[in-house]
């Protein structure tokens, strides 16, 4: 840039006195400014991770919500034979982004489901090449798929203004949404048992304190089932009984809960609480709650940790399995690895932490913005 | 009268009657205003910093468009669009939008909020004069002034008599432009109403990239509906003494579109402000002071039933301020001044309603040479939140002629800004422990000036470096909850580089610019372990921005062409997407008729001229090629002698 500037100077001290040539020179001298400038152009480094992978099979997806705002979530995928990672496959395989919140995906006879949140859409892929089999759309803040049978797939969601809460049904042949089963405000995530889909109405952008059961045969809502406030997630035990994470109610000032986070578990024989554990903090609200492949052992963080919960324990742990919190994690069923997620900054891309069974770190790696939640194949 | 007639034809025709014709008739429909604000402390004590200055003529050209459309054609200042009609902030020199002071004839306009100003609802044609200082200088305006800062002015000429102007406009996507403008101007008192009203679809057609199949769709909720208006009063009251009043109001209803990668949008946003200001005067040779008080008065309301999100918020701030200034010897000029700033927000959002009383004193000293080829200037400004004391912010200056036509300039200045009342209060994750952020600017310019009778240039080279610590981010916590911390330390340093040739051949006047910057901007913190965005270049910060322009008057004739690159943007912070540079001109033609005492402007405005598709921020559609027509009338009745 320097020579530019002195190439200005020295065309001015040459040319103030040939003025009919001002108009030539001066105009070179803008071009000289112009092209000098443009060569110190910086090669953006590539974007990371969108390596295009061809198949996804015997892995782990993770779900990336993207940037907020104007951002589009992504999906990675880990590889469990060759441990390499593919970012953005979505867009590799199709060209085209996902959408604003990629809030969680399932595989169900061989198509990927993604739930696009603030885009009110669920987009459905090959659940190996991951190629785009249109869109299914409809939704007003939709949450989670639950696929039920070979035609019909349940979508949470949230409904206008977040407050209003059903299950949207799925003809999985069509596409289309073909009715919607209305439940308590901020339907969020399920679980099949039988023929009884158990949601919790985490209260969306309101508060809720319900489980509702829906029979999957006539598609009504049978049966709501008071568990504590705002329960969010949901896992079935190797006795057939249901536990429910509630993350507890603010104050109308967001300064301490007024209600505190719960861990509660139904029979599912006959639909009601039979254990209530609270947990004793007014600040921090339990979350993300899994299970191992087991069904012996459930995972949840609070208090800036994760703890476990033995599914014949009676009392919730006070002691920590690992000592930092996580965005989200998932427990693979293949080997009970334990995979938690840092948002990091929530600007840039996020990372998958790898423990083993034994809550001792394997390794890490890089995925995309804000990675939320997993899906293990 | 026969002749009279005549020369009316003759004008109506194009033909030269008389000199004025070809020098000013382009430039201005508006009378051109002569009067300076001699009052000014961007004029008296910061020379040593880089500046320019957008004055009536140039805005002229820009009558039916926005603050923000302004300066991302005349300034080196990068502008964060939404898109047309949406909210623009502005990055000085890679900094954030609330970096930036915009300052009202003196009074900060900065939301205590969210420390933003919408330069897009910001008329151009309220606006007298514009000034751009680049730069900290916390001593000079206080906090938010850690980019630069944007100075509007409003200032009037006497004895004018009668005038009236209209102008109305329309364009593409259902733009609809009205303003009038009357004034009454005598010898001591001047009393004057802009008026403006705008509505417009903004329902352009676009390519959908973050679809399947990239279909062509058109925005959608982009609606705008904005009116307003400015009522000033002037009043001399003696030789020495002055005083002015000013109310401005306005009324903005705008929907808020979806992003690409969203279907629909229902948000709503509707800004409404009163801004009264008094101002006396009282200006002699060894004594000047200045007394002047604000007050403001905005509403904002945001709705969006799809989030059930109904937020509605109300500021007050009043502002008062008072200067003195004199001069101990012959070569020197000092300035004492003190301001207090009472500022309220009453909201939902907050735990409680929020309020905040500032009090800052500043002094400014000037010493000039002999020869007044160089001045120093030193300022400092120490400001006072409730009692508690923040660092003080000097500043010194320095501008000298180091030989003929060549001036350098360089300065040091300290800056800060104060933490919002978001940032404090926000139910939940207000942070009332923050502490403000600040840090120094440094910078030093080359410049050369040249005037001769045919021909003037001016080209400026700039080197400029600036850090700010404790720079405010939102995180969640431990438990998950989102609350701001002062985190980064954010360092940016960089070239600017501007050229502008005037020159006339024959009757035609042309006038030839370029603008260049190259900015780094960086984060040199890591706010977690392991933080990707550590040594990382800001979001949204473009590296290169260039502008090259070129205005050809003939007569009443003008046409102007601007190109402007943009360079890369990434939109992740530890810079693994990015958004593609992107170049966008546009072109502005007029001409301007003289009918005896009235001036006719026809004028159009093409925008986005070759389609370039492009975006300032990520999925976020702009318009392709867009146009403004309009006609402006102006009709003067000069006061009887």
């Amino acid at each position: 840039m320097k020579s530019m500037k002195n190439k200005a100077l020295n065309f001015k001290n040459t040319i103030l006195f040939k003025s009919n040539q001002l108009f030539f020179l001066s105009t070179f001298a803008i071009a000289i400014m112009f092209s000098s400038c443009k060569k110190d152009d910086p090669e953006p480094e590539p974007a990371v991770g969108t390596t295009p992978g061809t198949s996804f099979d015997n892995g782990i997806f993770v779900t990336n919500e993207g940037s907020f705002g104007t951002g589009t979530g992504t999906i990675s995928f880990y590889s469990r034979s060759s441990g390499s990672v593919s970012n953005d496959i979505f867009e590799a395989k199709n060209g085209y982004p996902l959408g604003n919140i990629v809030q969680s995906m399932e595989i169900y006879n061989g198509k990927a489901y993604v739930i696009v949140n603030n885009s009110g859409k669920v987009e459905v892929a090959d659940g190996t090449s991951f190629a785009s089999a249109g869109a299914i759309i409809g939704f007003t803040y939709p949450r989670y798929f639950l696929g039920i049978n070979n035609t019909k797939g349940y979508v949470s969601e949230w409904g206008v203004g977040g407050v209003l809460g059903a299950i949207k049904i799925i003809n999985l042949t069509t596409n289309t949404v073909t009715g919607t089963i209305p439940t308590g405000k901020g339907a969020e995530a399920m679980l099949l048992a039988g023929t009884k889909v158990y949601v919790t109405c985490s209260g969306g952008f309101d508060n809720d304190s319900t489980v509702n059961v829906i029979n999957t045969l006539t598609n009504t809502a049978e049966i709501t089932i008071n568990v504590g406030a705002n329960p969010k997630s949901i896992k079935m035990d190797v006795d057939g009984k249901l536990w429910v994470l509630c993350s507890g109610q603010w104050d109308p000032t967001y300064t301490f809960l007024m209600k505190p986070g719960k861990l509660v578990r139904i029979d599912t024989a006959t639909n009601t609480v039979d254990l209530s554990l609270p947990f004793a903090s007014t600040t921090s609200q339990p979350s993300n709650l899994v299970i191992n492949n087991s069904l012996t052992s459930l995972y949840y963080s609070y208090d800036g940790a994760v703890y476990t919960h033995g599914y014949n324990a009676s009392g919730l742990s006070s002691s920590a399995i690992i000592n930092r919190s996580f965005y989200g994690f998932g427990i693979d069923p293949v080997n009970d690895y334990f995979y938690g997620s840092d948002a990091v900054d929530f600007s840039s891309n996020g990372k998958v932490i790898r423990y083993n069974a034994s809550a001792t770190v394997v390794d890490s790696f890089a995925v995309g913005v804000i990675p939320g939640n997993f899906f293990f194949k | 009268m026969n002749l009279f007639k005549v020369n009316c034809v003759f004008l109506l025709t194009g033909i030269s009657f008389s000199g004025y014709a070809q020098e000013n008739v382009a430039d201005t429909i508006r009378q051109l205003n002569v009067v300076e604000v001699s009052t000014s402390r961007l004029i008296l004590f910061s020379n040593a910093n880089k500046s320019e200055t957008l004055d009536s003529a140039l805005l002229d050209r820009y009558t039916s468009s926005n603050l923000a459309d302004i300066l991302l054609n005349e300034s080196q200042i990068f502008i964060k669009s939404y898109g047309l009609g949406s909210l623009a902030s502005s990055s000085f020199r890679g900094s954030g939008a609330n970096h930036t002071s915009v300052l009202w004839n003196g009074f900060n306009l900065q939301s205590p909020m969210n420390g933003i100003i919408d330069l897009s609802l910001i008329p151009a044609n309220f606006m007298n004069n514009v000034a751009i200082q680049y730069g900290g200088a916390g001593a000079l305006w206080g906090t938010g002034a850690v980019g630069g800062s944007i100075h509007l002015s409003n200032f009037s000429e006497n004895n004018k008599g009668l005038t009236v102007s209209t102008t109305s406009s329309f364009g593409s996507f259902s733009d609809k432009q009205q303003q009038v403008n009357a004034e009454f101007s005598k010898k001591r008192l001047i009393s004057s109403l802009k008026v403006f009203n705008h509505d417009a679809k903004n329902d352009f057609p676009f390519i959908n990239s973050a679809q399947y199949g990239k279909p062509q769709q058109k925005q959608t909720n982009a609606e705008l509906k904005e009116y307003g208006f400015l009522q000033e009063n002037y009043f001399t009251i003696n030789n020495y003494q002055k005083i002015n009043t000013r109310l401005w109001y306005q009324s903005n209803d705008r929907n808020i579109p979806p992003s690409m990668t969203q279907n629909i949008s229902v948000s709503n946003q509707k800004d409404e402000f009163y801004r009264a200001t008094a101002e006396w005067q009282r200006v002699k040779e060894k004594l000047t002071l200045l007394i002047r008080a604000a007050y403001f008065d905005e509403f904002l309301s945001f709705t969006d039933s799809l989030i059930n999100i109904e937020n509605k918020s109300r500021t007050k701030v009043f502002i008062s301020e008072g200067e003195t200034r004199f001069s101990i010897s012959k070569y020197d000029l000092l300035n004492i001044g003190v301001n207090n700033t009472y500022s309220e927000a009453i909201t939902k959002d907050y735990v409680e309603n929020a309020h905040q009383n500032r009090t800052a004193v500043f002094a400014s000293y000037k010493l000039h040479s002999k020869n007044n080829n160089w001045d120093v200037v030193l300022s400092a400004r120490q400001e006072f939140i409730e009692n508690k004391t923040i660092p003080i912010a000097p500043s010194i200056g320095i501008k000298g002629k180091i030989f003929r036509h060549f001036y350098i300039k360089a300065n040091a200045a300290k800056h800060y800004r104060i933490p919002t009342f978001n940032d404090l209060y926000w139910a939940q994750g207000g942070n009332p422990n923050l502490l403000p952020e600040n840090g120094w600017s440094e910078e030093a310019s080359l410049e050369h000036l040249y005037n001769l009778k045919k021909i003037s240039w001016e080209l400026s080279a700039t080197a400029f470096n600036r850090n700010i610590d404790n720079w405010i981010i939102w995180l969640p916590n431990n438990y998950g909850i989102w609350s701001p911390e002062n985190i980064l330390t954010v360092w940016s340093r960089g070239l600017e580089y501007k050229a502008k040739i005037n020159f006339r051949k024959n009757k035609f006047n042309f006038q030839l610019s370029g603008l260049y910057n190259y900015i780094l901007s960086t984060n040199e913190k890591a706010s977690t372990a392991n933080d990707a965005s550590l040594d990382k270049q800001l979001i949204y910060v473009p590296i290169q921005n260039v502008q090259g322009s070129m205005t050809v008057v003939y007569r009443g004739t003008m046409i102007n062409y601007t190109q402007i690159y943009t360079g890369y943007r990434y939109t992740l912070s530890d810079n693994s997407k990015y958004l593609k540079p992107y170049s966008v001109a546009n072109i502005q033609v007029s001409q301007t008729f003289l009918i005896c005492t009235s001036k006719i402007k026809v004028f159009a405005q093409f925008n986005n001229l070759w389609n370039e598709t492009y975006q300032v921020l990520a999925y976020r559609a702009m318009p392709l090629f867009n146009y403004q027509i309009g006609l402006s009338m102006l009709f003067n009745q000069p006061n009887k002698k």
